[in-house]
């Protein structure tokens, strides 16, 4: 732990003449890429995209999650009921917390130390000290949460409550649900835009993307996906949705909403993230056991690398995409001791 | 007797307990998909091979089904129901269907899990030709047929694997045969 703070304070005492004068966020070093066949986790090097290490996690992992400081991933095992820490820099287990149910959707907190795991069986959702493996709080959302967000300023989290049609709006300082907003057909990822004010969801059902803004807590907009899409991220000023059982990915303008192109990937995309310089959205393809990298202003495929079998990547998956955040001193408590004053 | 019956022998009680038989959403469905790829290669050009398995509406190649029914043809969205030799029905949709790239994509839209053990099923198929023989890819995507947590072992993930696997395997072998011997 000790280590930890010294060398998030390290990167923060460095990168403090940014504050004022924003450089551009560095790029992602690694994709970390669950498998959920073949029951592991692919480390992808993005400067050579290949993959350069790959463990065991058992339990069939699917979702991820990484620290703010990106030292750490945690993977849910919904077969395992468990949830797996993970050293990111050592590529070793650290531990396992066992949780109740199927635990699927995961996201970290970018402050205050924790972690929250939906389970796709009921209506739960669980606040964890993923460092000490306790259990922090218990609330019920709508029925079989599946993708969570959290905002950039850690006030709300956000749950695509997949059964229930709805999102779920909980305060994370009192850790209780405060709204639900209905959106499409079978809501699965969820994910804010850049902006952190509008949330989007794939909704599963109804083949489109619901657009809230989180400031007028109502819908305010939608968009027309692929068949059965599955995860949404931001880049360059687009919205880039997977296409499950399309094989594609729908690339839309995130100001206007309106479709800008349909871009062919390989078998069963699932897991999306972006590049924080916004250069590049990886795509985890489930069918193909691919990493597939999109250029983000050509939206054009540019590169493939075999992963694990069944790689799903559902959640936060770039490690060092976060480590720009040390920058925020908002951001620093992640990795002190003191975060656990703010639990809920 | 189920599809279960082209299966690799995994043992199936045909009475499952009645709680694995309440409806439920046709949704929901497990947390891990399974995937299953057999292909089988065919003494006989491409064009004569697609000209069989392209056919949406007649799936008579494959000896667990009985009757074919459907209507759209070969255009997406067309439907079909299947019937197998001891009456289960399954109902299917088209979601494409490409004479250039020699593939068709389906799903199962609505089946007992007592017919087959599996829900969320999606399937490929796809040929391959070179000189006067076709390689046939057939692959399938699918959640076990126990939606819930702790399945029992006639309805988990192995169970779906072990039935779909019989399926292709018993399909691609009764295909060849019927394209190679005529």
């Amino acid at each position: 732990m000790l280590l930890r703070t010294a060398l998030a304070l390290g990167i923060a005492l460095i990168a403090t003449p940014a504050l004022a004068d924003p450089e551009p966020a560095p790029a992602a070093s690694e994709a970390l890429v669950t498998n959920q066949v073949s029951d592991s986790l692919s480390f992808v090097d993005l400067a050579t995209f290949k993959s350069v290490a790959e463990i065991k996690i058992g339990g069939k992992p699917a979702g991820i999650a990484l620290s703010p400081d990106g030292f750490r991933a945690y993977l849910t095992s919904p077969d395992g009921k468990t949830v797996t820490v993970v050293d990111t820099k050592a590529r070793a287990v650290l531990r396992r917390i066992a949780v109740e149910g199927g635990p699927l959707g995961i996201a970290a907190h970018p402050s205050n130390g924790l972690i929250y795991v939906a389970d796709w069986y009921s209506k739960r959702l669980t606040a964890i000290d993923p460092e000490r493996g306790e259990t922090r709080g218990q609330i019920d959302v709508g029925s079989s949460p599946s993708g969570i967000a959290v905002t950039p300023d850690g006030a709300l989290i956000l749950t695509a409550d997949r059964d229930s049609n709805q999102v779920s709006i909980v305060d994370a300082a009192t850790f209780k649900s405060v709204a639900a907003i209905p959106v499409g057909t079978r809501p699965f990822g969820i994910t804010l835009d850049p902006s952190g004010i509008r949330a989007f969801t794939a909704n599963v059902g109804s083949d489109d993307v619901t657009v809230i803004d989180l400031n007028q807590r109502n819908v305010v907009g939608r968009v027309q996906a692929g068949h059965h899409p599955y995860a949404i991220a931001f880049a360059n000023g687009h919205g880039f949705v997977t296409n499950q059982s399309g094989g594609t990915v729908t690339v839309f303008n995130a100001a206007t909403l309106a479709v800008e192109k349909t871009i062919e990937v390989g078998d069963t995309p699932e897991g999306i993230a972006a590049d924080p310089t916004g250069n590049f959205v990886y795509v985890a393809c489930w069918f193909a056991n691919t990493l597939e990298r999109i250029d983000a202003a050509t939206l054009a495929v540019t590169g493939q690398a075999a992963v694990g079998d069944g790689p799903r990547a559902f959640g936060s998956f770039l490690s060092g995409a976060s480590l720009s955040s040390a920058n925020d001193p908002k951001a620093l408590p992640a990795a002190t001791p003191a975060a656990g004053r703010s639990e809920p | 007797m189920s599809l279960r019956g082209f299966g690799l022998g995994a043992a199936f009680v045909a009475l499952l307990p009645v709680t694995a038989m309440l409806p439920v959403t046709a949704w929901a469905h497990g947390p891990t998909r399974q995937k299953v790829v057999e292909t089988v290669e065919i003494n006989a050009p491409l064009e004569k091979v697609w000209a069989v398995v392209s056919n949406f509406q007649d799936m008579s190649w494959h000896p667990a089904f009985v009757k074919t029914e459907g209507t759209g043809g070969n255009d997406v969205n067309a439907t079909r129901i299947l019937t197998t030799k001891d009456g289960g029905k399954i109902n299917e949709k088209l979601d494409k269907w490409d004479a250039e790239k020699k593939m068709l994509q389906y799903e199962i839209t609505e089946v007992d899990v007592k017919v087959v053990p599996v829900t969320g099923y999606e399937s490929w198929i796809t040929l391959k030709g070179e000189g006067d023989k076709t390689t046939m890819e057939w692959k399938g995507k699918f959640y076990r047929g126990y939606v819930n947590n702790d399945p029992p072992p006639e309805l988990n993930d192995d169970a779906a694997v072990a039935a779909i696997t019989g399926v292709y395997k018993s399909g691609l072998e009764a295909l060849k045969k019927k394209l190679e011997g005529g």
